[in-house]
């Protein structure tokens, strides 16, 4: 009786806990993990951030997470869909999806199946709730090195500069300027199911091909800083980027070739120098 | 890379094309994230001029040609145009 006592005390306590950290619908979820207050303070930025394809990091890949959730899972391990196994796509495309409940991430996966199977309108208008915002980036993500300087705080919001604000706690992070940050998604990923996965490479030629040749500019000094391109981070989507990342040189000249025959004949050099700080093409 | 001759045929005189093949263990190419453990790297390395040349013979009767060369970048089911540049070629004597 005694044990029963302790052990209906320690349920009651911790229960609500672990409720409050499950979410049951995807706008509870979104809720909890909602930009809209950021905007109040943060309102070009926060625009910056809609026009970007970060703000659609799950509608923009419906695709390649559906043939996960349909061949992959489906079909090839024939495992029933699970959070351990969507946070493998989840943990970069909407890390908030880590305080869903198994019914919520199955929701998700169905909604995804139907966006793209049925092309259905009212689901991917759901699934638009779910994205990479402030909160991923400006404290989820933040640690890179939680062993050395712990998890991120809660409800701190961490930037380059740390600077003050009425509105929440700050931090400066070092780690939030660096090519590293924005390799934990951009490039080889071993997600906690322990199964690799190679959707972006991209961080390893950054670091293999680009830093290795004397390379020393960061993923947030052409995608961010250049130009003033702030939050929109653009990419293999926008023109201008592309052709900055790209000098073409060729050179056209024609021959009569084989003496006697003469033969018009076409001869084309071409240069591709690649300027950005990693392989091109790549995701 | 296209030639567009005096007569107004159109004489394709080659293409590149630059990208990754992901593959599994088996080496099969694969396109699922899940499937892919490794690439061939067919891209573009940074901090490098990649040189091709192309020599495409065109028909004897040729006098000039108009020489096109683009640069096009596919992104999903995007196509950017990054470069362009043409020429006319004078094969008379």
């Amino acid at each position: 009786m005694k044990y029963l006592k302790f052990i209906l005390i320690v349920a009651f306590l911790v229960m609500p806990l672990i409720a409050s950290g499950e979410y049951k619908s995807i706008d509870d979820l979104a809720k909890a993990y909602s930009d809209e207050t950021c905007k109040t303070c943060h309102s070009k930025i926060h625009d910056e951030w809609k026009s970007s394809y970060h703000s659609q990091s799950v509608v923009h890949s419906l695709g390649g997470i559906r043939n996960f959730i349909v061949v992959g899972l489906g079909k090839e391990w024939n495992k029933p869909v699970s959070k351990e196994h969507l946070m493998r796509c989840m943990d970069c495309h909407a890390p908030q999806l880590k305080d869903a409940s198994e019914s919520l991430i199955k929701e998700v996966a169905d909604l995804i199946v139907k966006a793209v199977d049925q092309k259905d309108e009212t689901a991917k208008k759901e699934l638009a709730k779910l994205n990479v915002n402030c909160i991923v980036c400006h404290n989820m993500k933040v640690s890179i090195e939680k062993n050395l300087h712990g998890a991120p705080e809660k409800d701190t919001y961490y930037g380059p500069t740390g600077k003050a604000s009425p509105a929440h706690k700050t931090q400066k992070s070092n780690v939030i300027k660096s090519a590293a940050f924005c390799g934990q998604c951009h490039g080889i990923y071993t997600p906690p199911d322990g199964d690799t996965i190679g959707c972006n490479t991209l961080y390893g030629s950054y670091q293999d091909a680009y830093r290795a040749n004397g390379g020393t500019e960061t993923c947030q000094d052409c995608h961010m800083k250049k130009n003033n391109r702030g939050h929109t981070f653009p990419g293999a989507y926008q023109v201008d980027i592309l052709k900055e990342g790209l000098d073409v040189y060729a050179d056209i000249t024609g021959v009569r070739l084989h003496p006697g025959k003469w033969i018009p004949t076409v001869v084309v050099n071409v240069g591709l120098t690649n300027k950005a700080g990693h392989r091109t093409p790549d995701g | 890379m296209t030639a567009k001759t005096d007569k107004g045929t159109i004489i394709n005189i080659g293409k590149k094309e630059y990208w990754e093949i992901g593959m599994d263990i088996d080496g099969d190419h694969r396109l699922g994230a899940w499937q892919i453990k490794e690439i061939i790297d067919l891209t573009l390395p940074p901090k490098k001029t990649t040189k091709e040349s192309f020599v495409t013979e065109l028909p004897p009767d040729t006098k000039s040609a108009e020489v096109e060369v683009k640069v096009t970048r596919l992104a999903g089911s995007k196509s950017f145009e990054l470069y362009k540049a043409t020429k006319n070629l004078n094969f008379e004597k």
